[in-house]
């Protein structure tokens, strides 16, 4: 009863969310709606018993990927008026999108409905009485090893191509230079002088 | 599958909690302003404001790009350790080749990791 309660919540919550976020006006608003929509679905995941997936969800996508996205919001200085302007000159592209995306869809769940498809077959059977990150774990490091050392790479890659996308030497600043000043001695920055009396001082 | 769900009955129960009381610490006081007579908004109430003077630009300055580096950063190293929880809980299981992938796996990001610090993407000047 609670679970069927708490899907329906989660669900309606994900699809109002995602909606809010495509139709909101402020970008910033759009992300965090977004956020909103990546919690409920990670509530859905949880009534599913993927509880590593859930958590995934929260600590990568609320955690950094949303964070991500709001850097980019706020790093781009676009006039989101100017933006709207072009609504009519995109409108038969944007209806292209959709009309594909529907048609896939009525496609996917005809298919789906026809029977026929037996997805189960293709994915790794449930060990039974193994928690939820245990038989992840035996899967992704074993049977997907490459894939996994596949997606090691990727991450790799998107390290070096943000450094040397955005990375540059900024000249004339003064950053710490920590090894110049452990090496710093005493007899390098300080004199002591014998001041005589009645005489200036000589720097 | 439902005893996995079950177990976060209680957070669920907590979520239930915090919006109730969420609501109720928002709605409670407009309801009593409404209802006293003593909302009164006009312009000036409703303009933001900082430190009490009016605000001297849009909220929305725009960020160095330096930032977007540090999170995409973050990003890398929070998904290195997201792979690191199934193969620490499964590491009886997957043998000596499953902990060879993860050593490669971890070598392939050091690698990542020194490239940073030669190139000095870790400074902030």
């Amino acid at each position: 009863m609670i679970q069927t309660i708490a899907f329906y919540l989660f669900a309606t919550l994900v699809i109002a969310s995602a909606a809010l976020t495509i139709v909101a006006r402020n970008p910033v608003h759009s992300v965090l709606w977004l956020i909103l929509s990546f919690f409920n679905a990670a509530g859905l995941m949880v009534l599913v018993g993927a509880e590593f997936i859930a958590m995934l969800l929260v600590i990568v996508y609320v955690g950094a990927v949303a964070v991500l996205f709001l850097f980019v919001v706020m790093m781009l200085d676009i006039d989101f008026a100017e933006l709207r302007a072009g609504y009519a000159q995109y409108l038969p592209f944007g209806v292209l999108l959709v009309l594909v995306l529907s048609a896939e869809m009525i496609f996917a769940v005809s298919a789906w409905s026809a029977g026929g498809i037996a997805l189960s077959a293709s994915v790794a059977p449930v060990p039974e009485g193994v928690p939820n990150i245990e038989a992840l774990g035996t899967l992704i490091y074993t049977r997907y090893l490459f894939i996994f050392e596949g997606a090691g790479l990727v991450l790799l890659v998107a390290m070096i191509g943000a450094i040397v996308l955005t990375h540059r030497t900024r000249s004339g600043t003064r950053p710490q230079n920590v090894s110049q000043q452990v090496k710093r001695r005493p007899q390098d920055a300080v004199r002591k002088i014998d001041q005589p009396v009645g005489q200036g001082m000589d720097l | 599958m439902a005893s996995v769900a079950a177990g976060y009955l209680p957070i669920l129960l907590f979520l239930g909690v915090a919006l109730a009381l969420s609501t109720a610490f928002v709605l409670l006081p407009m309801l009593v302003s409404k209802a006293t007579g003593s909302s009164n908004p006009y312009a000036d109430k409703l303009a933001e404001y900082e430190c009490g003077f009016p605000a001297f630009e849009d909220s929305r300055a725009q960020f160095d790009v330096r930032f977007y580096l540090v999170a995409i950063l973050f990003i890398i190293f929070d998904l290195e350790a997201a792979f690191l929880y199934p193969w620490a809980v499964s590491l009886g299981a997957i043998g000596f080749g499953g902990w060879l992938a993860m050593m490669i796996f971890l070598a392939e990001l050091t690698l990542g990791f020194v490239y940073a610090w030669k190139k000095g993407a870790l400074e902030w000047e």
